[in-house]
């Protein structure tokens, strides 16, 4: 039996007790899925997982309160559970977590890039145990898994779901590279390039807030301070110092809570390489109080409490 | 009018007309292509794929300043300046289906009562230099919303592009004047290959999708908000196809005050976001997204087109479909209802 | 720094109610003379402070900001400012990545009895501030610069993610 196949299993023991299940199922062409809502075992057949299963579904439990939900978890959607527990914002016993060992999943970035041409032309797609068989606009191309993971899967250390109810599949040593290259490349720029650089990118910002939207740990929802009116924080203006004052609003407002999920960096319709900033911000939580979001139940963010001594805190001797 | 550019040529044509006016060309950065301000110098990319925004920023920029208010003094009466659009522009190898987008605003933004002058200036001094496209995208269905890949509607002229170059014809008398450039030669036989160019992008995308039953099906679901939370369910209520959909024209009016200045600006407004139908008491008439989604699906596929002669307030683009962070279908939203029974 | 010398620069300052605009006018009161460029606004306490007041001000053109608070463990309210210390480290510490030097921002502890440290403080953070020059802004100040913003688009600048 395949690990889709004791996916299916689970899922169906639990079905009657749950509102519905979360998963993915095949997009709208074969080299991308959408997320799925299980009720039946209609809908059940049409369940998939695998390395087009990008979506974080976290990010739909707290529109759920008060319902029994069941969510299909990889091992970076779990820190997004763990974190909404530990912020309880959703309630374990609402939750039952089918959580996979995922292998990774592919970036359409680093596909495109990949392929001779694009794959809006996609015509046809042959998921192998490592490679990726592409057709696009007549033409075939394989490609190695490994060369188009997203980021965020080359530098892993949780594949495995870290919470859950039922864990499907095989269990991995996760051997993550240390950091990666392009962040280590950015920050080492000099205070006037990065300003540039987030000048120019910022230019192209359209200001649709689906990195917003698409963050499991973004909750204000319709009361967002982005789109307040009363305050006004941020200027209607597109321009590209409103649209970076809206990244430092997002990003401080996750600052000891980004689970690192991607998920923002992914929905960017204009490929804004956001999690420059949130991987930034982690860096300096975890320096300053030796704690990841996500990793660990029964922790309080960092930013929701204090110690009377911090160790790691100068205290601004002028 | 047909002509032929060559590829060289047309970088040089817009090196040309960037001296008067002002270019947006698509270009790449970051791996993704939007449209830019051209210089001489520049890059573009043409024809990897459509640019990922459309080109509606040329008639509808997603900030523009109304009018101006400057105080002296508090006691000075404040002096208000209409900041209308200046200037020419043109946008040269945008995709017939973005050049499209404006001939939705035309019945809205223009008519017997209204006259939207912002929108009217630069509509009109505005030149677009559309390339028609070789293949569909797997969500490209511009040949089931009226339209296809070398529609010549809502262009000025529009390119085919055969070997090395691009068969130019225009369809405006804007187009015509384009075409008098001495970049342009003589087009000889080439027209027919850009027919049948034109022919072959045609039948890849294969059998249109009627939607002719939609205004009315999509009302009857009206009421049924079961159907539209099951619709909406994996939407994120976030506005990417709004803001990316060359059709989509709701706008919001704010002022922005800096001490004793102030500027009145329009900036884009979407549907799927909360506030976009607030009410200053705290109600709103479209609390959630199931609400919101029913509102823009009715919108493009109903309420428009009963409004305006049955004309589609989508241009098959497909940009909502692979910008949306989710996937979200509208074409299978649609179908959905059309194929509703109890 | 006498303010006639040179064209002030503007500095925003965002001073806890109890502690440090006490702290302020102490300074006053005794007549420490200091640079003029600093516009202070009063809070209540430096818990009130969200860290984005601060990112607000730079990203509206201000050349430098400092938030001053009672010490830790002397905060009026008893916990604010210890919620203070950790949000504004975190700000202190993320600037960098965004391209704004973080030197522009600093917070630091004054007490209501501190006059002559207040007048160091503000002193010091001035004569720093003028060292930096005006804040680069986000936004291009013309059409030239927007023009040249394009062009850098249009050249493919690269993204270390991204290519």
């Amino acid at each position: 039996m395949s690990q889709l196949d004791d996916l299916k299993n689970a899922i169906k023991s639990h079905l009657g007790e749950l509102e519905c299940v979360i998963g993915w199922e095949q997009g709208y062409d074969p080299l991308h899925a959408t997320p799925l809502f299980i009720r039946t075992e209609a809908d059940l057949e049409r369940l998939i997982i695998g390395p087009l299963a990008v979506h974080n579904l976290v990010t739909y439990l707290t529109g759920f309160k008060g319902k029994k939900i069941g969510v299909v978890v990889k091992g970076c959607d779990s820190k997004s559970v763990i974190q909404l527990l530990n912020e309880n914002l959703i309630k374990r016993e609402e939750v039952v977590i089918f959580g996979l060992c995922c292998d990774g999943v592919v970036s359409q970035r680093k596909i495109r890039a990949a392929l001779p041409a694009d794959p809006g032309f996609v015509e046809s797609v042959d998921i192998g145990a490592s490679d990726l068989k592409v057709t696009v606009a007549g033409q075939a191309a394989t490609l190695k898994l490994a060369g188009v993971l997203a980021d965020k899967c080359l530098i892993c250390a949780t594949p495995d779901a870290i919470i859950s109810d039922v864990l499907i599949g095989t269990a991995h040593t996760p051997a993550p590279a240390a950091s990666l290259a392009c962040q280590d490349e950015f920050e080492a720029k000099s205070d006037a390039e990065k300003l540039a650089f987030w000048q120019e990118t910022m230019s192209r910002c359209i200001r649709c807030y689906a990195c917003r939207n698409a963050c499991p740990m973004c909750v204000c929802r319709d009361y967002c301070i982005a789109t307040s009116r009363d305050p006004l924080w941020i200027s209607q203006d597109n321009s590209p110092a409103e649209n970076m004052m809206f990244q430092m609003v997002h990003v401080s407002h996750l600052a000891g809570r980004c689970t690192e999920c991607g998920e923002c960096e992914r929905a960017c319709p204009v490929d804004i390489p956001l999690m420059l900033l949130r991987r930034y911000m982690n860096k300096q939580v975890k320096d300053v109080f030796e704690l990841q979001a996500g990793t660990a139940l029964e922790q309080t963010p960092p930013l929701l409490t204090f110690k009377v001594e911090e160790e790691r805190i100068n205290e601004r001797g002028w | 009018m047909e002509r032929f550019i060559t590829k060289e040529n047309l970088i040089r044509l817009a090196e040309e007309l960037s001296a008067t006016c002002r270019v947006l060309a698509p270009v790449a950065t970051c791996g993704t292509v939007t449209f830019r301000r051209f210089q001489p110098g520049m890059t573009l990319d043409l024809h990897s794929r459509m640019a990922a925004v459309s080109p509606k920023a040329a008639t509808f920029p997603q900030t523009e300043s109304l009018l101006t208010v400057k105080r002296e003094i508090p006691e000075k009466k404040p002096e208000i300046t209409e900041t209308l659009p200046e200037g020419k522009s043109v946008v040269i190898g945008c995709r017939p289906c973005g050049a499209r987008g404006k001939l939705i605003f035309n019945p809205v933004y223009e008519t017997d009562k209204t006259k939207d002058p912002y929108f009217i200036l630069r509509r009109d001094n505005t030149v677009f230099i559309s390339l028609a496209c070789d293949r569909p995208e797997t969500t490209c269905f511009c040949h089931s919303v009226g339209s296809g890949p070398a529609d010549a509607n809502g262009s000025d002229v529009l390119l085919t592009l055969v070997g090395e170059g691009y068969v130019a014809r225009s369809v405006t008398p804007a187009g015509e004047d384009v075409l008098k450039s001495a970049l342009f030669t003589d087009a000889g036989d080439k027209g027919k290959e850009a027919d049948a160019k034109n022919a072959k992008a045609r039948e890849m995308m294969g059998e249109a999708h009627d939607y002719v039953s939609a205004p009315e099906k999509l009302l009857a679901r009206f009421d049924d908000m079961d159907f539209w939370q099951a619709q909406s369910a994996k939407c994120i209520s976030c506005g990417a196809c709004t803001y990316m959909c060359p059709t989509c024209y709701c706008f919001n009016i704010t002022d922005d005050d800096q001490g004793l200045e102030s500027r009145r600006i329009r900036s884009w407004d979407n549907c799927m976001s909360h506030t976009f139908t607030l009410e200053g008491s705290g109600h709103n008439p479209r609390p959630t997204k199931a609400h919101r989604l029913k509102n823009r699906v009715g919108h493009k596929f109903s309420y428009y087109p009963d409004l305006h002669g049955g004309v589609m307030a989508c241009c098959g683009c497909g940009r909502c479909i692979k910008q949306c962070p989710a996937g979200v279908d509208i074409r299978q939203i649609v179908k959905a209802a059309q194929e509703y029974s109890e | 720094m006498p303010a006639q010398d040179v064209r002030e620069l503007r500095i925003v300052g965002f001073l806890c109610n109890w502690c440090s605009y006490g702290g302020a006018d102490t300074a006053g009161v005794s007549r420490f003379t200091q640079p003029t460029d600093l516009r202070i606004i009063r809070v209540p306490c430096s818990g009130r402070i969200d860290p984005l007041f601060i990112v607000r001000s730079l990203m509206n053109g201000a050349d430098g900001v400092l938030v001053s608070g009672c010490h830790p463990r002397d905060c009026h309210y008893a916990e604010g400012n210890f919620y203070a210390r950790r949000r504004l480290e975190m700000l202190k510490r993320f600037l960098p990545i965004t391209g704004i030097d973080a030197r522009r921002f600093e917070f630091t502890w004054v007490s209501a009895s501190e006059g002559q440290r207040w007048q160091h403080v503000v002193t010091e953070f001035t004569r720093r501030i003028h060292e930096l020059g005006p804040a680069p802004t986000f936004n291009p100040a013309s059409e030239a610069d927007w023009n040249t913003l394009a062009v850098k688009a249009g050249q493919g600048q690269t993204c270390p993610c991204h290519g």
